[in-house]
């Protein structure tokens, strides 16, 4: 097991900004809870992601969680809504969170978002007819087969998983190869 | 006409669709709204299907799914995601249609409907709903159920009689070009004029189905053919263009009044709170809604050469094809051929599957390179109808391949499944022959299924 969290990363040379990362991680995240199959027309909530395509100027790529290890929305919260795994990745409880957007303002990166909650193709509303709305980040894809769907269909591979770990040693060798290269 | 377009406020200028697109249609730089070239569309949907740009709360915020689902006419009870690229729906005028009473409706279902139709309930990918897409019909009101299967095997009657006269008595161009898929009609047209000879002067079975609602349909229900609406549901986005073509009106009225893809159906059946996986299968209205499985394979790549070769081979020879399933013309994406045994004659033919892959073809036909061949099957999308721009739309494109083989599949077993397979055999097909068209290629069929084409400079589609 990694010493670290995992997480994704989007190179933005490569994405091109498709969004089949979002409406992949939306369709995964919902089979279950809200019915949602293989086709578009089995989708009857709004396209709620755990990533945020983000696109400015020159280029583009979707922001996600980078599960912290020193993780400041899982500090922040007073519900105790956010949790870390035995894998060390920071999750959201959506039935424990209130909405309070701690996590929002704690969060370094942008990214999680206030999102509604649906529940067997509808939304979950409260005692005052409100939509109930709570932090949506990224998860991983825990407990989904196959791992992350966001890089999975990504039709430019611009999308990855992160081990540092195996970026450190990885870059390490590198390195240590340049460095034994170049000593003539 | 508008027939499939890009929403300039949702597009993210990723350019997936550009790659898809087989007519190099899709223009603007990359990360900027795009546009579609209506020069050189030819209204095939890929785009609609590869589209993930979708209206997002996140991204448009909380009243723009309203404003666009508004904007495009789409009913209120739909609920999925909408997309930048789309293709412009025709439902409301199907529901006007429905609610009248003066008015008759008469529907039609293309083979790869059936295929994918169950998807947008919730059911696997590829699962079989023909019976059950009948009862939907029905449960919707429609007066008349009918198929475009039937008039798939129509179809092969007079295609196959045209191959037969090509080949044997040497009245016509060879190689013969398929003529059933819009797109590659249209493409053609546009960018080979001079060899608009080698396209089979069949029209399409959705346009001979019409064509034939409104005559022996309207005939032999002693209807006006005034009064029917005749309701297509296709696959395919491009159908909706080739009913609006101004010839096709050989009934008199516009053949098909109104079409529909696969995508709308499921809309329309959800509107009409249809709890679609609760029907009961049901049959298909008599004689126009009697097929074969050889009408069915229309559906796939291969499938139209198959069909019309089961029924061809008999022609020529005068005996049973030693062989139903021909394997040799199956297959996906690509230019395959194959060299059938037709008696004393080596019948050779080709099958283009998705249009990109059509244009070495025409080029070598035009240097004189593509000798030999009698018979050329084109399909505009990647694996035949079954994935054509109206079906059903994945919102993982990892499924895509599961997805391809599963509609195939299906339509490959519903036809060993169904009592006959080979055209000429559909008992109903005998019949239409012997009360009204009297012969394959006679002077009724050339005035109804029969077309002619476009040999001018290319036409800008408006």
């Amino acid at each position: 097991m990694s010493k670290y969290s995992r997480y994704v990363v989007a190179d933005s040379s490569k994405c091109t900004g498709c969004k089949a990362c979002e409406l992949a991680c939306f369709a995964e995240h919902n089979k279950k809870s809200n019915g949602v199959g293989f086709t578009v027309g089995t989708v009857e909530v709004p396209v709620t992601p755990k990533l945020y395509l983000t696109k400015l100027e020159a280029y583009c790529m979707p922001i996600q969680c980078k599960h912290c290890e020193d993780a400041p929305c899982l500090n922040a919260c007073q519900k105790h809504a956010i949790y870390r795994t035995e894998d060390k990745q920071v999750i959201v409880d959506e039935n424990k969170c209130i909405g309070c957007k701690d996590c929002v303002m704690a969060c370094p990166f942008g990214a999680i978002a206030i999102l509604p909650k649906s529940e067997k193709g509808t939304f979950k509303l409260q005692k005052d007819k409100e939509v109930v709305k709570v932090a949506s980040k990224c998860d991983l894809c825990e407990g989904i087969e196959g791992g992350p769907a966001c890089v999975r269909v990504c039709p430019n591979e611009a999308l990855q998983i992160i081990d540092a770990d195996c970026e450190t040693l990885a870059k390490n060798i590198r390195a240590a190869e340049g460095l034994y290269a170049s000593r003539f | 006409m508008r027939v499939v377009e890009i929403d300039k406020n949702i597009c993210t200028g990723c350019r997936e669709c550009a790659k898809v697109c087989p007519a190099y249609a899709i223009e603007g730089e990359q990360g900027q709204p795009q546009t579609i070239n209506t020069d050189k569309c030819v209204m095939c949907g890929q785009c609609v299907q590869k589209c993930k740009s979708y209206v997002s709360i996140v991204t448009h915020g909380y009243d723009a799914y309203e404003k666009v689902r508004k904007e495009r006419g789409i009913p209120e009870s739909v609920k999925e995601p909408l997309f930048a690229a789309h293709n412009i729906t025709h439902i409301n005028e199907v529901k006007r249609a429905l609610a009248d009473p003066n008015v008759v409706t008469m529907v039609q279902a293309a083979p790869a409907v059936r295929t994918g139709l169950a998807e947008e309930f919730g059911s696997e990918l590829g699962k079989l709903a023909s019976a059950r897409m009948a009862a939907a019909f029905r449960a919707l009101g429609f007066d008349y159920v009918y198929d475009t299967n039937f008039a798939a095997d129509l179809t092969i009657m007079e295609e196959g009689s045209e191959l037969i006269k090509r080949v044997t008595k040497g009245d016509g161009k060879l190689p013969m070009f398929t003529s059933c898929c819009p797109a590659w009609v249209t493409f053609m047209e546009r960018n080979y004029p001079e060899l608009t000879d080698h396209l089979s002067t069949c029209k399409s079975p959705q346009q001979m189905q019409g064509a034939v609602h409104k005559t022996y349909g309207a005939e032999i229900n002693k209807l006006d053919k005034k009064k029917i609406c005749s309701v297509s549901v296709m696959p395919c986005t491009c159908k909706e263009y080739e009913c609006s073509r101004e010839e096709m009106n050989a009934s008199g009225e516009r053949d098909v009044d109104v079409v529909l893809t696969t995508r709308e159906l499921a809309w329309l059946i959800k509107d009409a709170g249809i709890d679609f996986n609760k029907l009961k299968d049901e049959e298909f209205d008599n004689p126009l809604g009697d097929f074969t499985g050889a009408g069915e394979i229309f559906g796939v790549t291969g499938g139209v050469m198959e069909a019309a070769l089961r029924t061809g081979y008999e022609l020529i020879t005068g005996k049973s094809i030693p062989a139903i399933d021909i394997s040799d013309v199956r297959g996906g994406e690509g230019f395959r051929s194959a060299d059938i045994q037709v008696g004393d004659l080596t019948l050779r033919v080709g099958i283009v599957s998705g249009l990109k892959h059509v244009v070495p073809v025409l080029e070598d036909l035009k240097a004189g390179r593509l000798n030999g061949y009698h018979f050329i099957e084109v399909m505009t999308c990647p694996v035949g109808c079954v994935s054509g721009g109206g079906q059903p739309k994945l919102l993982m494109d990892t499924d895509k391949e599961k997805a391809y083989k599963s509609r195939t599949h299906t339509t490959y077993k519903m036809d060993k499944d169904l009592p006959i397979r080979k055209s000429h055999e559909n008992p109903s097909i005998k019949k239409i022959y012997k009360e009204f068209l009297k012969e394959p290629l006679g002077e009724k069929s050339h005035h109804l299924l029969h077309t002619h084409y476009k040999k001018g400079a290319a036409k800008t589609i408006k």
